[in-house]
């Protein structure tokens, strides 16, 4: 390691302390910070279903991360894949009345397919453009997304009402069986995709690929596959992420982009293409927002600012993100 | 560019300030609206053009320059009765000091790390103006006294296109210019040969910055009223892209052909195809993103029908 | 040709050192370019030539170490602060650049001070000389790489510097054109121009150099006038002796 890098670590740390004491000292500010047993309890709870949820974000954040990692595009639409994903499991629960789960049998591959057609039709042409060129075209992509869906499915907000009922996960922890059904189901998803990448041959391609797609084109590597697995899991990712956000929060089409920022902010955190990296990401922004949510008063803009602020410090202080990823 | 060509291209210009001039009064409403809309989007098109195709450097957040613009407007003659023109002076300026301040940092950030930071920053400058209501009513908006202004802000909007034409013009024929496309290039080679990379990052940055502020401005006073989805809407950064990318980034005459086309179609399917145009919209992006990357202008270059490079 | 005395010396570095990560790329290198001479810094693949390049250009900071220029330490300095003191350099691998003309990469170096006729002149001048008239409205890019090569030269000329760094000029470039190069290259030392030249081929360097300098692992292992580099053992051991991959 270099000295500087070494520097940049320290003070990302020292941000990230700032960051987490941030919404403690507005909360003492606004008396939200009671420091009773009561208020402990709710910040147990609060950290508690922040790693809970943490476990999904960092889920799609993954995928975008590989998409990123692989061939270097940012996409735009990767909120909108989410907001697809939530909208099929709707249909799928209310409509043919399978359970949001199950759904997720057949909801995956059509995704996996989807994805490969977006790269075949769309992503192959931009793969070293200039990074305007695929956002634009992710960016076009999603608004088509999110105004077919609101002719579809106007632009009310749904809700899947699946598993209400809470655990009493310790004496003063409590959170829904749903965020809770959410978080197995995201860790062992993330588990397999882990192990696949880690493991299998085509995995480690896809590592390859990611760290020089020259070098692994010379090896033998077939990168255009590649890339037609990478967007294909990827896009599986983000429905899947949708799935599992559809039964615990309420969506429309429109929610797509906040889950596009949120997804970056965690690439960003832990070093694009870095899978680990996207998973401990997804944790610390689940909680940040979460804390941010409980001690800070007009909640919903502050916890936007989070995922914001959160991103832009993290680019400036250390682009590599917490993996020190260098820079492309 | 021989003499003679910059006489010619100014006569023109002036030549088009004289017909834009005098069409008002046969100009419906609407259609003063819509040509006011249009001068407007070229004056956005131009802008993001000089730091993001003159440049390289993808701003994907310029809407945030516009929002700001829109609101310094808004609050100066709303809450303190200002005279709506010398607002405009104000928003310029600040747009120039927030330019400054934001591209400090973050114009040290590169391709795509970049964009999703302007990205960011525009998000999070909306987000900052709805939670301060204290001095922009938050969510709820700011409405200006009502009066008839189609004429006044035609006129001005007028003007700023001018001044971002000739400054543009100026620009892209210039040293200068030729500059930031070095840094566009190479920025690293760039600096071996003696140019102050950061320095003219930040004088392209301001510069791009300060006509969308007064656009913004302009806008607001037109609409009479701004909220902060409206005018920090991502699509209005979108727009700005699209068009220059249309036209042919990187040049001058691309970004004002590329607004003129894009705001006119888009017009007529809004009018035509109120529910399709939405969707149309998203596909045409894709479209022109995928297939033509340089633009109505590459297919003249290549041609032959125009000169490579900005100066000659 | 006597020992060099420090009225004498452009470029005066001093112990200068750049790790990258474990690799000592530049490793404590002393060297002295005359002033107003071509010389060669030659040396195996990775000894550090290119990377002591970047030093001296700002290109890359040095852990430690100072370059002397006219009295001021460059260490440390932006890339276009050396360049303003005179100092200009060509790339390995070229980096012209590409989607703009030939006219246009080289008005882009002049300063905006500079008059546009006056620059106009110079570009034209220079473009003329290493053959590329007919080319001045192409981009960059669509030049051919000895072409490009030849650009990159043109260009590092155009603010008529004091100190030229050549990393590897000969590249791709053909032999009647490398000819007038290194014809050029002395009338720059005729005028009073310092001259390091990197360069694998070493007719280049042999014929053309006043002075050697070698290195080997990131610092000199000889230096010298042509003839006495030629029978040192060192320098042979260096090139012949223990190969690395
Ligand atoms: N930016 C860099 N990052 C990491 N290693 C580098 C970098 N630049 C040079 N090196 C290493 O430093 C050593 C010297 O390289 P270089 O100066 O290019 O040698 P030369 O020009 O003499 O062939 C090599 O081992 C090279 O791999
Ligand atoms: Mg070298």
């Amino acid at each position: 390691m270099e000295k500087s890098d070494v520097r940049s670590l320290y003070l990302l740390a020292a941000f990230l302390v700032c960051a987490y004491s941030l919404p403690f000292l507005i909360g003492i500010q606004f008396g939200t910070v009671r420091a009773d047993e009561q208020w402990f309890a709710y910040l147990a709870t609060v950290v508690f279903a922040g790693i809970l949820q943490g476990g999904v974000y960092a889920m799609f954040a993954v995928g975008l991360t590989l998409i990123f990692g692989v061939m270097r595009i940012i996409n735009a639409a990767h909120g909108e894949m989410v907001m697809m994903g939530a909208y099929l499991t709707w249909v799928a629960f209310f409509y043919l009345g399978v359970d949001p789960l199950l759904a997720l049998v057949f909801t995956l591959p059509i995704a996996f397919l989807l994805g490969v057609a977006l790269q075949k039709v769309l992503l192959n042409a931009v793969v070293g453009q200039p990074e305007l060129t695929a956002l634009l075209v992710t960016f076009g992509l999603g608004l088509t997304m999110i105004y077919v869906a609101e002719l579809i499915f106007t632009t009310d907000f749904r809700t899947i009402p699946y598993a209400p009922q809470t655990v009493q996960v310790t004496r003063t922890i409590a959170v829904g069986q749903n965020k809770l059904i959410s978080f197995v189901m995201a860790v062992s998803i993330s588990a397999a995709v882990y192990l696949f990448l880690k493991f299998s041959r085509l995995g480690k391609a896809i590592r390859a690929t990611a760290l020089n797609a020259e070098v692994a084109m010379v090896c033998g590597i077939n990168v255009q596959r590649i890339y037609l697995v990478t967007t294909g899991i990827a896009v599986a990712l983000a429905v899947a992420g949708g799935a599992l956000v559809s039964i615990q929060f309420g969506f429309n089409p429109e929610t797509g982009v906040v889950y596009t920022l949120q997804a970056f902010a965690i690439v960003i955190l832990g070093g694009r293409g870095h899978y680990v990296g996207a998973l401990i990401g997804g944790l610390m922004l689940a909680v940040l927002e979460n804390l941010v949510s409980l001690m800070i008063p007009n909640g919903t803009a502050a916890v936007e600012l989070a995922a914001y602020g959160l991103m832009i410090f993290v680019l400036l202080i250390r682009p590599g993100g917490l993996m020190g990823v260098k820079e492309a | 560019m021989a003499t003679h060509e910059h006489v010619r291209n100014v006569l023109l210009l002036a030549a088009l300030a004289v017909v834009l001039a005098v069409l008002p009064p046969a100009l419906s409403v609407y259609l003063k609206s819509f040509v006011m809309f249009t001068m407007m989007y070229v004056v956005l098109a131009l802008s993001w053009n000089i730091i993001s195709g003159f440049t390289g450097y993808t701003s994907f957040g310029h809407v945030a320059f516009y929002g700001i613009g829109a609101y310094t407007c808004a609050v100066l003659v709303a809450d303190h009765g200002w005279h709506w023109i010398s607002t405009l002076v104000v928003a310029a300026a600040l747009a120039v000091v927030v330019a400054v301040a934001i591209g400090y940092p973050v114009l040290r950030l590169k391709g795509p790390y970049f964009a999703i930071a302007m990205l960011g920053t525009a998000e999070g400058t909306r987000v900052v103006v709805t939670v301060w209501d204290s001095l922009t009513h938050g969510g709820l908006g700011i409405s200006f006294p009502s009066v008839e202004n189609s004429l006044e802000t035609y006129y001005a909007m007028l003007v700023v296109m001018l001044m971002t034409i000739l400054v543009a013009y100026i620009v892209g024929h210039s040293r200068f210019g030729i500059r930031l496309n070095a840094i566009r290039e190479d920025e690293g080679a760039a600096e071996v040969l003696g140019i102050n990379a950061t320095a003219y990052k930040l004088a392209a940055f301001a510069l791009s910055a300060m006509f969308p502020a007064v656009a913004g401005g302009i806008q607001a006073y037109k609409v009479l009223y701004i909220d902060p989805p409206s005018v920090f809407f991502v699509q209005i950064t979108i727009a700005m892209a699209l068009m220059s990318m249309l036209g042919g980034k990187g040049t001058v005459i691309g970004p004002v052909v590329g607004a003129v086309l894009l705001y006119s179609a888009q017009e007529l399917t809004w009018v035509n195809f109120p529910t399709a145009h939405l969707i149309a919209y998203g596909l045409f992006i894709i479209v022109i993103a995928r297939f033509m990357p340089r633009g109505l202008i590459g297919f003249a270059i290549d041609r032959g029908w125009v000169r490579k490079g900005m100066v000659h | 040709m006597g020992p060099v005395t420090a009225a004498d010396i452009a470029l005066d570095i001093r112990d200068l050192r750049k790790a990258f990560g474990g690799v000592r790329a530049v490793d404590g290198c002393t060297l002295a370019f005359p002033r107003g001479k071509i010389s060669g810094l030659i040396g195996p693949n990775g000894s550090g030539k290119t990377t002591t390049f970047n030093l001296l250009t700002g290109v890359a900071m040095p852990d430690s170490g100072q370059i002397f220029y006219k009295g001021e330490d460059l260490a440390g300095m932006k890339p276009y602060q050396v360049f303003r003191r005179g100092i200009t350099r060509t790339f390995q691998v070229t980096r012209v650049f590409r989607e703009m003309t030939v006219l246009e990469n080289m008005l882009c170096v002049t300063a905006l001070n500079v008059s546009e006729r006056v620059a106009r002149a110079r570009a034209y001048e220079l473009i003329d000389f290493v053959s590329l008239t007919r080319l001045r409205g192409e981009y960059a890019g669509r030049l051919s790489y000895g072409q490009q090569k030849l650009l990159e030269f043109a260009r590092a000329l155009m603010t008529d510097p004091e100190v030229i760094l050549l990393d590897e000029p000969a590249a791709g470039v053909n032999r009647t054109l490398l000819q007038d190069l290194l014809a050029h290259i002395h009338g720059l030392q005729e005028r009073g121009k310092t001259i390091v030249i990197v360069e694998h081929d070493m007719n280049v360097i042999m014929n053309h150099c006043a002075r050697i300098f070698v290195m080997d692992y990131g610092v000199k292992i000889a230096e010298g006038p042509p003839a006495e580099i030629q029978k040192d053992e060192r320098v042979i051991e260096a090139y012949f002796g223990r190969r690395r991959g």
